[in-house]
């Protein structure tokens, strides 16, 4: 059979799997449903656990955090991991690495590098770049208490050196981020969050369970542990999703090249 | 009172400036007109009516002492009139520029001189 037709195929029918499956889903926001359910079982539903004991387990307020970093952690791991697939992905496929047009051209060229010298457009990115990157560091830091975290701080610092390489050019931001060091980043932020998760393993806790590295911080609960091991976790986080995505725009603009581009 | 009375007409003008900006939007005659009466008009209603929000705001503020998360709400108000003011004229002209570079022509009334009428043909690559 056509390749095109039966790949055409396999996207129908499994997306009409996914549709039917959705029939089968309680309403949303239902409070019957088995997730929200006071009780499955006997037991408190996780949902009605969570709401109840998040501040209390994690000190966090945010129980969004709370459950995405420390409950979900393991989830949230390898998300993290798939955003770094996409990156390897969209590296793997675009990347020209041969010989005899690999590397980037010595001197700026303005028929490659493009004629970006607006000077309106620069003056303002110069202003708002490091504002945004502020901006998304705080995002960062601030995911305990409002809406934010690494995914969504992240990006925003990704999204800043893209506006750097869109508004001057792909060189020039790659001068600030060069290849090496984001990939060097991005494998760096699975280091920190997975190498962070075993740390509780060595004094005989299970994985991810930062409440065990109560001396390490040097607090006095397990509670306020686990709120500062949401934090190193998050940084990771927010390592690898500024990485892979300055990876995958410089890619993409300039076709695996990673010299000339928009 | 005056506080609130100043941030009232501050969005009400800042509503004028909107419906200029949205009549602009449908009624010019060319790509530049209608970018310049969306970007100038937006720009401006947005500043009124986000001044008007922080003035409002600041009335709730009595004394510093227990009044600082709403004056903390004032300087972030302030904060969004700054990057407004910085970022919106800047896309306006890159949008315009970028029209200009993709060759589309002013549309000029018929009987007027076109003064780019050299510059007119030449771009389309």
């Amino acid at each position: 059979m056509n390749a095109k037709l039966s790949a055409t195929f396999a996207v129908v029918f499994t997306g009409a799997v996914l549709l039917y499956a959705v029939s089968d889903f309680p309403d949303f926001g239902d409070p019957r449903s088995p997730a929200n359910h006071g009780v499955s079982g006997g037991a408190p539903s996780a949902s009605v656990y969570y709401i109840k004991n998040a501040y209390h387990d994690t000190s966090v307020p945010n129980l969004v955090t709370a459950i995405l970093a420390d409950y979900r952690g393991y989830d949230t791991l390898f998300e993290t991991v798939v955003i770094f697939t996409a990156g390897m992905a969209i590296f793997a496929i675009l990347r020209v690495l041969r010989r005899d047009d690999s590397g980037i051209p010595a001197a700026p060229d303005p028929a490659i590098d493009g004629d970006h010298h607006r000077i309106v457009v620069g003056v303002t990115c110069r202003i708002a770049v490091p504002l945004v990157q502020i901006f998304a560091l705080y995002v960062v830091a601030h995911g305990h208490h409002s809406p934010g975290g690494g995914f969504q701080g992240g990006v925003m610092l990704g999204a800043s050196f893209i506006l750097i390489a869109l508004s001057t050019s792909l060189r020039h931001a790659l001068g600030r981020l060069s290849e090496t060091s984001f990939i060097r980043l991005a494998c760096l932020g699975i280091l920190i969050y997975a190498g962070f998760a075993f740390l509780p393993l060595v004094v005989g806790r299970n994985f991810l369970d930062y409440g065990a590295l109560r001396a390490l911080f040097g607090t006095d609960g397990e509670e306020m542990a686990r709120s500062h091991g949401i934090f190193v976790v998050e940084i990771g986080i927010a390592l690898t999703v500024t990485s892979v995505m300055f990876a995958i725009f410089a890619n993409l603009s300039s076709r695996g090249r990673l010299h000339g581009g928009l | 009172m005056i506080l609130t009375i100043a941030s009232i007409a501050l969005i009400v003008a800042g509503l004028v400036f909107f419906l200029g900006a949205a009549v602009g939007l449908t009624r010019f005659p060319d790509f530049y007109c209608r970018t310049h009466a969306a970007g100038k008009g937006d720009t401006l209603s947005s500043l009124l009516v986000i001044s008007g929000f922080a003035l409002y705001q600041l009335g709730e503020v009595h004394d510093l002492s227990h009044g600082w998360p709403v004056l903390l709400v004032f300087l972030k108000l302030l904060a969004v009139i700054f990057f407004i003011s910085l970022t919106s004229p800047t896309s306006t002209s890159t949008l315009a520029d970028a029209g200009w570079e993709d060759g589309i022509d002013p549309t000029i009334e018929p009987g007027r001189e076109n003064h780019l009428q050299e510059d007119c043909g030449k771009r389309r690559s």
